[in-house]
């Protein structure tokens, strides 16, 4: 399974000098499973990049939406294999009293947000509502669950051998409860992520700003930390910066997050921030992922 | 290993914050979870108890009516919640572990998701009131 960070910016796409490493497209990971079958994990601005990434080539790909707050979705109509008839693209998403996927995704492509419309999209798009149990995608078996944040909202698990993928962009699990003591069975996201390979997970906040949020749906670095170290994730990337963060803020936070997690025992190198273009592979039957370029 | 529902984690979070004693019930009317506050008018922590089965609650705390008769568990108003899918309201006497007696009005309702039901919360309000006329922390 090779893993690529498209998008790795949380709220709000921020471009700029001052984002250039980490990078300022919003949320988009491209997963590709080990018989070659393509997933993309939200569709943030980041989607534009993984969809000329892929070329004129026809293209049957599953892309699975953690929830619909634009910053996960606003890449779609920016999306080049969508508008070519050859494509396949089933959408993923979690259910709602509201309304069907489709529909609430269509809140977004249709006028006047958009300047097309779901029906005029040129490929055969599905929208699906992940079941409550785990399905298969090619030779992986994907389970979502819902998870502590705003609205419906799902974390995902994917399975590809001997490996997995854990992708938890947006998650508060310490809202109203202290994760170092809680039981496991009780912390949002727990059995998505216990003894994952790669662990993507919510790190917008450093522990000073999370007083000024709580409630958001995003997690402080110590949460974030906890989090990893309760599930014995292998190795952790945290994701979803805050837009205001630049590269010279986020390498401190880096440096930070190194060090608390040394201090807490855990592994060298094991904790990392997310840059874009980051590419992961997690070998089929290896214990541990391994970074291959930057 | 099995998750619980993500609206039981956050009924238990809420719970945990709330000086108001609250009990929460997952779907097969187990006791998964009560807070400090109901602890309190127990006598026993939830920590030194753990999750017990329906049956077991059930006839921990009493309940009784203002005869002093226990009260059947299948007309507690949790047990009513949890089954019928509505909100049920009581008011009865329980039993702490040290002896004492406190009269409570309970307001239980369903937790109701889009996956069905998964469990039900119930609220105690103490009925005594203090000497100043103040109700009881």
């Amino acid at each position: 399974m090779k893993v690529k960070l498209w998008g790795t910016r949380g709220s709000i796409p921020a471009p700029g000098p001052e984002t250039i490493r980490y990078g300022g497209n919003t949320s988009c990971v491209g997963v590709t499973l080990s018989d070659g079958s393509l997933l993309a994990l939200d569709a943030g601005s980041g989607i534009r990049s993984l969809g000329i990434d892929l070329g004129e080539a026809p293209t049957r790909l599953h892309i699975l939406l953690t929830h619909l707050h634009l910053d996960h979705i606003q890449g779609l109509v920016f999306f080049a294999p969508a508008f070519r008839p050859q494509t396949e693209i089933v959408i993923w998403g979690p259910a709602s009293p509201d309304a069907s996927l489709r529909d609430r995704i269509a809140r977004y492509i249709s006028a006047p947000l958009s300047p097309v419309e779901v029906r005029e999209l040129p490929c055969d798009v599905s929208f699906r509502h992940c079941p409550e149990t785990e399905w298969e995608i090619g030779p992986a078996r994907i389970r979502a669950a819902s998870v502590s944040h705003r609205g419906p909202t799902l974390g995902y698990r994917i399975d590809d051998g001997d490996s997995s993928l854990t992708y938890i962009p947006d998650h508060e699990p310490a809202l109203g409860a202290d994760l170092e003591r809680l039981e496991e069975d009780w912390i949002s996201g727990f059995a998505l992520a216990e003894d994952t390979s790669l662990l993507i997970h919510d790190g917008q906040y450093t522990d000073a700003e999370y007083p000024g949020h709580i409630g958001w749906g995003h997690s402080a670095l110590s949460h974030s930390l906890a989090f990893a170290r309760r599930t014995a994730a292998e190795r952790t990337v945290l994701f979803h910066h805050d837009p205001m963060h630049s590269d010279e803020f986020l390498d401190a936070m880096s440096a930070e997050a190194r060090a608390r997690w040394s201090g807490l025992g855990g592994l060298d190198g094991a904790v990392e921030l997310g840059a874009e273009g980051t590419e992961y592979e997690l070998p089929a039957r290896a214990p541990s992922p391994a970074v291959t370029a930057a | 290993m099995t998750q619980r529902p993500l609206e039981l984690i956050l009924a238990r979070n809420l719970m945990s914050a709330l000086s108001t004693p609250a009990f929460l019930v997952d779907e097969g009317g187990v006791l998964a979870f009560y807070n400090e506050a109901a602890g309190m008018m127990l006598g026993k922590r939830f920590e030194e108890l753990g999750t017990v089965g329906p049956d077991e609650w059930g006839s921990m705390f009493g309940p009784f009516d203002e005869n002093g008769e226990p009260i059947p568990y299948d007309e507690l108003p949790l047990v009513t919640a949890v089954r019928s899918g509505r909100p049920a309201h009581a008011e009865y006497v329980i039993h702490s572990t040290d002896g004492s007696s406190h009269s409570v009005e309970v307001s239980a309702f369903p937790i109701l998701t889009a996956h069905g039901s998964q469990g039900g919360i119930a609220i105690f309000w103490p009925t005594e009131l203090n000497a100043d006329g103040s109700a009881p922390a």
